[in-house]
């Protein structure tokens, strides 16, 4: 018989049989939360879910490597890391020890927790308790003196007062204290237990091994020692007992919820939204009713860990809107638990927690529905990979199908409906920003080219967009780029008509679009606006039309590439704007960086830039509803221009968006700082490039661009 | 909608138009009428507010248009279709008067009629959408501009034929601008009519409609109305509903009565040229940069003062 010690030392027969049995009464509640739980998310709308080895392979993959909880916060991230290692490492140790204890010794009379694998167990678990404790320690710090304003509770949107989220903080403490308490319950164990049996492998349990030393010196030896050891043992063991019977009702549940959530969740959630079936009746379509949401949805929202880095991305929230992405899935977490959870099983309702199916209004109030842009900020920045943009996307469906909207928002439906652009022009006038150019674009319905403008309706019909057309227009002809448009048969892509949630109006958009563009011959297909270019590559494949799409910076950089364009260096410094549309939803943040660096211009970057780029407030149809500005606050896209200006002396702020060309000409002006930087779209720099004569500088002069 | 107290009210009683009732031509759809109301019962299965609301697809035209060849239409390329504003505002309102009623749980019925070719069942199939029951189109050549009396005409033995307890209709179409087709289809009906109402409240026990219509200098005229009673709405009455093209594809699904018109009396004009008007004299297009443009007008302006 090797190294080892007996697994309850000190413990009369009864003591074993009692811990014995609050040991099965633990499991049962756990179980029994487990059950609830389960049975809430099979509330839920069904959905299919496919593809179960690549789910968990990138389950374990993000929660492992821990990519995603890192993300903004190091610090965060780090203790995560530790504490979870050390929680696992400990976990598997304990199941060692179970399954000896209670397997292999009673079944197979086997002892293997003896000899260098009870030395090596030893010091591995002394190793993961003290990473668990550092792993703790290093999350207090973060809540109690680095305290991020992300992890407070305030809410973006909702007054002082009128909601209690003090719950959630004692929840917080809570977790983090009884986990500490565990560890370091623990560690005192192995303390006394060394202390009153001594043992020749003491140094094997390092921590356990100081502690015994401690306390010889304080005389805590032989008796009193196993007194203490006695005692600590039950304090440790009802801990832990009550630690995981508490799991699927508190903080803990995110231990579950949230790996599961990363398995099941939609890797193309809010780029790709769903479609409506057809016969569906107007109280069926989008959610309204907790039951409504799918079951993964139901499911995600046990999933948030509160760490509010979606609220802290959130460009509604920043902008004092009534809108706080986080606190929306508490809110619906909370009714999802008092209606269909273990809280509705056992009736109980926290006080302000909302109840009932019906949560479309309250909680989830319209104006918070409505004050979205679908930046994918939130969902793209969540660690447990929570998806508010489908979520809040069903929500305006429903709200859309009961006509509760913005009544210019309805109007803008209307006009798109019937003139087929959101500027209520006649579709003759599609065409009409080509007239300044000095040749005429191919129509495609009449000619094969090789690449097809699918221009959109910012860059078609606002007049400073329609210089920027005129401009890349310009540029692809010197670069002898073979191209041709629809004319009148181009329809608004709907991109936003989707995130507003007119889901009927955008499937007919797509139809007829893809219809016009399936008329024409061509190789390849490239917008400006990448609200279009994002539909038509992602989402118009889901009704038929698939192609090669290409954002005209992607194009350019091309061009650019293959040498097809004689650049001179400028020599401004800029700064650019990654548009949401392009560089979360996309992932296309390099093509315009290097057609700047191509262009001989110095970029210096916004801190918030790439995956973290602000929305500039027009995205989600916000552009077609009346702006809502609460008092004192400063829009998304003035702050954005804030913090370019912060940058020191920048020549441009640099777009590849038509909506940015108007939100941020608009923001230049009323932000302050108009005069110390100028808006430029890639596409006239590029111009400026080549060496043209822009149109900007010549069309104040009442002339046309010149032949070259 | 509320009364403003600085508002006057003028209350009048219109109609006891019961003789127009008792016309030799629409006799069928009276006794239609005074079966379901007569003797204070209705009959099994009839709704107990049945409105008819008249609509129209009437055409938007941009800045740029050209005419047909015979000179007597807009070529249709240049043309953008809608729904009538004021005919939807007419339909929101019957379907909240119809909606109130189902709440006090009667049945009842919105039936939206138009006069046209197919291509107008678009404007039937956004009123199904919104929530009209069913819907009739007359048949009406495709692109040709009727005028309002041979609309009227085409629409009487259909709105006669349903016996509503209100027939409404826009008070005029954003197109033609004529404010005629409702007032026509009154007197066609024999129905008492009241045009530009901005708020209406049926009291069906007492048969009547108090309805409200809005003078100049914020006056308020209040009328009482015996039903069946023809009113031509006013925007402004109510926000109406958004149909979403879901709806609207749902509703395509619905069938159309399609009704034949009777012999054609001659119309009360008929278009002989659609043209552009020759442009004036005088105007100056103003080039050049801003600053000159600026320096032009201020000319301009000291030339017209001295
Ligand atoms: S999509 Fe953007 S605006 Fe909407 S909740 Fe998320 S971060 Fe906020
Ligand atoms: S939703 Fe995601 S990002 Fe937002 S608080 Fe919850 S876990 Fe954090």
């Amino acid at each position: 018989m090797g190294e080892t010690r007996p697994v309850y030392a000190g413990l009369s027969h009864i003591e074993v049989v009692l811990f014995y049995g609050l040991a099965v009464v633990s499991t049962g509640i756990f179980c029994w939360g487990v059950a609830r739980l389960v049975l809430k998310y099979r509330a839920g709308r069904r959905e299919p879910l496919g593809r179960l080895v690549r789910r968990a392979s990138s389950m374990v993959d993000v929660v492992f490597s821990h990519r995603w909880i890192r993300r903004r916060d190091p610090i965060a991230g780090l203790g995560h890391l530790l504490l979870f290692y050390g929680f696992t490492a400990l976990f598997i140790g304990t199941t060692i020890l179970g399954i000896q204890t209670d397997i292999a010794r009673p079944i197979f009379h086997a002892d293997f927790w003896s000899g260098r694998f009870y030395l090596g167990y030893k010091l591995a678990l002394d190793i993961a308790g003290v990473l668990l404790l550092a792993g703790l320690t290093l999350m207090a710090f973060n809540r109690a003196v680095r305290r991020p304003r992300r992890l407070g509770y305030a809410r973006p949107d909702r007054r002082a007062g009128e909601y209690d989220r003090s719950l959630y903080r004692v929840g917080d403490w809570v977790f983090l204290s009884t986990l500490f308490s565990l560890g370091v319950t623990g560690f005192l164990l192995e303390g006394f237990f060394l202390a009153s049996t001594p043992q020749h492998f003491a140094a094997w349990s390092p921590v356990g091994w100081v502690l015994m030393k401690w306390f010889r010196a304080m005389g805590l030896t032989g008796s009193s020692a196993a007194l203490a050891h006695h005692v600590t043992w039950w304090v440790h063991a009802v801990l832990a007992l009550t630690f995981v019977a508490s799991i699927p009702f508190t903080k803990a549940v995110h231990m579950i919820a949230s790996p599961a959530n990363v398995a099941v969740r939609d890797p193309a959630a809010g780029k790709r939204l769903s479609t409506i079936a057809a016969d569906a009746a107007p109280e069926d379509v989008g959610y309204r009713n907790l039951d409504d949401l799918s079951w993964r949805h139901l499911l995600s929202l046990d999933a948030c860990t509160k760490c509010g880095k979606c609220t802290e991305a959130c460009p509604a929230a920043a902008a004092g809107l009534p809108l706080s992405p986080r606190d929306l899935i508490l809110d619906l977490r909370e009714a999802a638990e008092t209606t269909l959870g273990a809280h509705a099983a056992l009736g109980i309702r926290p006080d302000g927690w909302p109840e009932g199916l019906d949560v479309l209004g309250d909680p989830i109030r319209t104006a918070s529905v409505w004050s979205c842009t679908q930046c994918m900020a939130c969902v793209e920045i969540c660690p447990v990979g929570i998806e508010h943009v489908p979520i809040i996307n069903q929500f305006r469906r429903q709200l859309v199908e009961r006509g509760e909207m913005d009544p210019m928002l309805q109007r803008t439906f209307e006009t798109i409906s019937s003139t087929g652009n959101s500027f209520g022009e006649p579709k003759r006038r599609r065409p009409k920003w080509t007239e300044g150019l000095q040749f005429a674009v191919k129509d495609a319905r009449k000619e094969a080219a090789e690449l097809l403008w699918f221009v959109g309706d910012y860059a078609s019909f606002d007049p400073r967009n329609q210089r920027n057309s005129r401009a890349l227009a310009e540029v692809l002809r010197r670069a002898g780029a073979d191209f041709a448009m629809l004319y009148e048969a181009e329809r608004t892509a709907g991109c936003d008509v989707r995130r507003a949630g007119e889901e009927g109006l955008y499937s007919s958009l797509a139809e007829a679009n893809i219809e016009a563009i399936s008329g024409c011959e061509f190789e390849r297909i490239f917008s400006t606006d990448p609200h279009t270019f994002h539909t038509l590559k992602n989402e118009y494949p889901g009704f038929g039309g698939s192609w090669t799409v290409l954002h005209h910076s992607e194009l350019l950089l091309e061009l650019i590439e293959a040498g097809r364009l004689e650049l001179r260096p400028l020599g401004y410094r800029v700064t650019y704007h990654d548009p949401c549309m392009l560089g979360r939803y996309n992932e296309v943040y390099d093509a315009p960086r290097r057609v700047l660096e191509a262009i001989g211009v110095e970029l210096v970057e916004m801190p918030r830039n790439r995956d973290n780029s602000l929305c500039c407030g027009a995205g989600g149809g916000r552009i077609w509803m009346k702006e809502q500005r609460p008092e004192g606050s400063r829009r998304a896209s003035e702050q954005r221009i804030d913090e370019a200006t912060s940058l020191g002396r920048l020549d441009y702020f640099v777009v590849a968006c038509p909506k940015d060309v108007t939100m941020y000409s608009d923001a230049i002006k009323t932000s302050g700082h108009d005069g110390e930087i100028e808006l430029r779209e890639l596409s006239e720099l590029v111009l400026e490039s080549i060496g043209a004569p822009t149109d900007s500088a010549t069309a104040l002069a009442g002339t046309k661009v010149a032949p070259d | 909608m509320s009364t403003a107290d600085n508002f006057v009210g003028i209350v009048v009683h219109a109609g006891g138009n019961v003789k127009g009732l008792f016309g030799p031509r629409f006799l069928p759809g009276v006794v239609a009428y005074l079966a379901r109301h007569g003797d204070g019962t209705s009959p099994e299965g009839t709704p107990e507010v049945k409105a008819v609301v008249c609509v129209k697809q009437v055409v938007a035209i941009g800045d740029e248009i050209a005419f047909t060849d015979d000179g007597k239409s807009v070529d249709g390329d240049y043309l953008d279709h809608a729904v009538n504003e004021w005919d939807v505002v007419a339909v929101e309102e019957a379907l909240r008067m119809t909606e109130a009623a189902s709440a006090a749980g009667e049945e009842s019925e919105v039936v939206v009629v138009t006069v046209g070719g197919e291509e107008n069942e678009e404007a039937l199939r956004r009123c199904l959408a919104m929530g009209a029951q069913r819907a009739i189109r007359v048949e009406g050549q495709s692109g040709a501009l009727l005028d309002p009396l041979t609309v009227a005409r085409r629409l009487a033995p259909v709105v006669a034929r349903e016996a509503a307890d209100v027939v409404l209709c826009g008070v005029q179409s954003s197109d033609s601008v004529q404010a005629a087709v409702g007032t026509m289809l009154a007197e066609l009906l024999e129905l008492p009519r009241v045009a530009v109402v901005k708020e209406i409240s049926l009291d069906r026990a007492d048969g009547t409609a108090t309805v409200m219509r809005e003078l100049e200098g914020g006056l308020v005229d209040v009328v009482e109305v015996d039903l069946p009673a023809l009113l031509t709405v006013q925007t402004g009455i109510n926000e109406p509903r958004y149909a979403t093209l879901r709806a609207i594809k749902q509703a395509n699904l619905k069938e159309i009565e399609v009704v034949e018109p009777s012999q054609d009396a001659p119309g009360c004009y008929e278009i002989l040229r659609i043209y552009a008007p020759p442009r004036g004299e005088g105007a100056e297009m103003l080039e050049g940069s801003p600053a000159e443009v600026a320096a032009r007008i201020v000319e301009l302006v000291k030339a017209r003062l001295s």
